[in-house]
């Protein structure tokens, strides 16, 4: 049994369109608005995730930082949940949320690649995450066997699959995105208790085929969330 | 993702809460504490406000000002200025200021019936 790890080795290689949104966060308090309400610490470039007071998950995002603006990428079908989570903790602050979905494609590459000026491109723990407006042509080379497959073999967790709102970030293997020292934020007492005893309850580990409850099945390992035993 | 999506992107319309008219109180411990730190300097206001974050993802704002730029309702309690943020208004209404004397944990505490729980330090409520 294997836990989680991130060095992005894998035979299966290329390029894939996610389903994603892309959130315009524009206003002099977007870093502080959006460090406040996730895991992570976000002072430029950064993965974090959302989560509620119960530290379940409502999104992990990619923030990209534009300069004058950011750039949040999550997972389409968690778009209203995250809208919904945000909208209700606008009070006084300069935030303003735009919607460029329907304009741009999101991509994940796991391998760096020359792209035009308009695609904006960002390493990440995942690979390289590819904000395409939809002039750009970016060719798929992975379909959703081979994703899952290098998915499987980096133990990288996925939207749907591993991160669903019933699981916090320990368990479906986003410990990396849950900053240990940064201040209060929501669900934060939940998952500093899970820490500092020891029981998060459950883990993301990569098994050898055949497995139950299998999250992402690979040709020959696959991904679960099981109980851990501490 | 080239500058012309991002500027076109369709803006979000946020529905803005409802602007409350806040009345509030504070109890006697509390106005003895706000009388020894507003030095008698009555031209100052309290100001009390809600932040974003925290655990349970707002926060109390308490804050001794001359004056804010905020968009603020100004109430006079016990003969004390206080502003409330037209912002946070529907959060901080009915809310009671109180001062706990105690070593740890102590200090100006918010009880509020609008929050249906708070964290463990006290200072953030949903």
């Amino acid at each position: 049994m294997d836990v989680a790890s991130h060095s992005l080795e894998s035979e299966s290689m290329g390029i894939i369109k996610l389903d994603s949104y892309v959130l315009i966060i524009r206003g002099l308090d977007r870093f502080k608005f959006i460090d406040g309400l996730s895991t992570n610490k976000v002072e430029g470039d950064s993965c974090t995730v959302f989560t509620t007071t119960s530290a379940k998950v409502i999104d992990m995002v990619d923030v990209i930082d534009m300069g004058e603006f950011l750039a949040l990428v999550g997972h389409n079908p968690f778009k209203n949940n995250v809208l919904e989570h945000m909208h209700k903790k606008i009070l006084g602050q300069d935030i303003q949320i735009g919607d460029a979905s329907q304009n741009n494609s999101v991509y994940l590459s796991t391998l760096d690649i020359d792209v035009a000026d308009s695609v904006t491109i960002r390493k990440t723990w995942r690979g390289w995450i590819l904000v395409a407006p939809n002039s750009a042509t970016i060719k798929e080379t992975m379909d959703l066997e081979d994703f899952d497959e290098y998915r499987v073999m980096n133990m990288i967790p996925h939207q749907g699959c591993e991160i669903t709102p019933n699981n916090h970030p320990l368990a479906c293997g986003l410990g990396h995105l849950v900053h240990e020292a940064k201040g209060c934020y929501i669900g934060q007492e939940v998952l500093a208790r899970m820490r500092s005893r020891g029981r998060q309850g459950k883990q993301l580990v990569r098994l050898e085929n055949p497995v139950e409850n299998a999250t992402t099945i690979g040709k020959t390992h696959s991904l679960s969330i099981v109980r851990t035993t501490n | 993702m080239d500058c012309n999506t991002c500027d076109t992107a369709p803006a979000i319309v946020l529905n803005k809460p409802e602007v409350v008219s806040v009345t509030l109180t504070i109890t006697t411990k509390a106005k003895e504490m706000l009388d020894s730190a507003f030095e008698g300097d009555m031209s100052h206001a309290l100001l009390v406000g809600v932040l974003s974050g925290g655990c349970s993802g707002y926060m109390y704002d308490l804050q001794i000002v001359e004056s804010t730029d905020q968009d603020c309702q100004e109430l006079s309690v016990d003969g004390f200025r206080v502003l409330v943020p037209n912002a946070s208004s529907h959060l901080l209404d009915g809310i009671e200021i109180d001062y706990v004397d105690r070593l740890m944990g102590g200090g100006f505490k918010i009880n509020n019936p609008n929050a249906a729980s708070s964290c463990g330090c006290g200072e953030s409520f949903s």
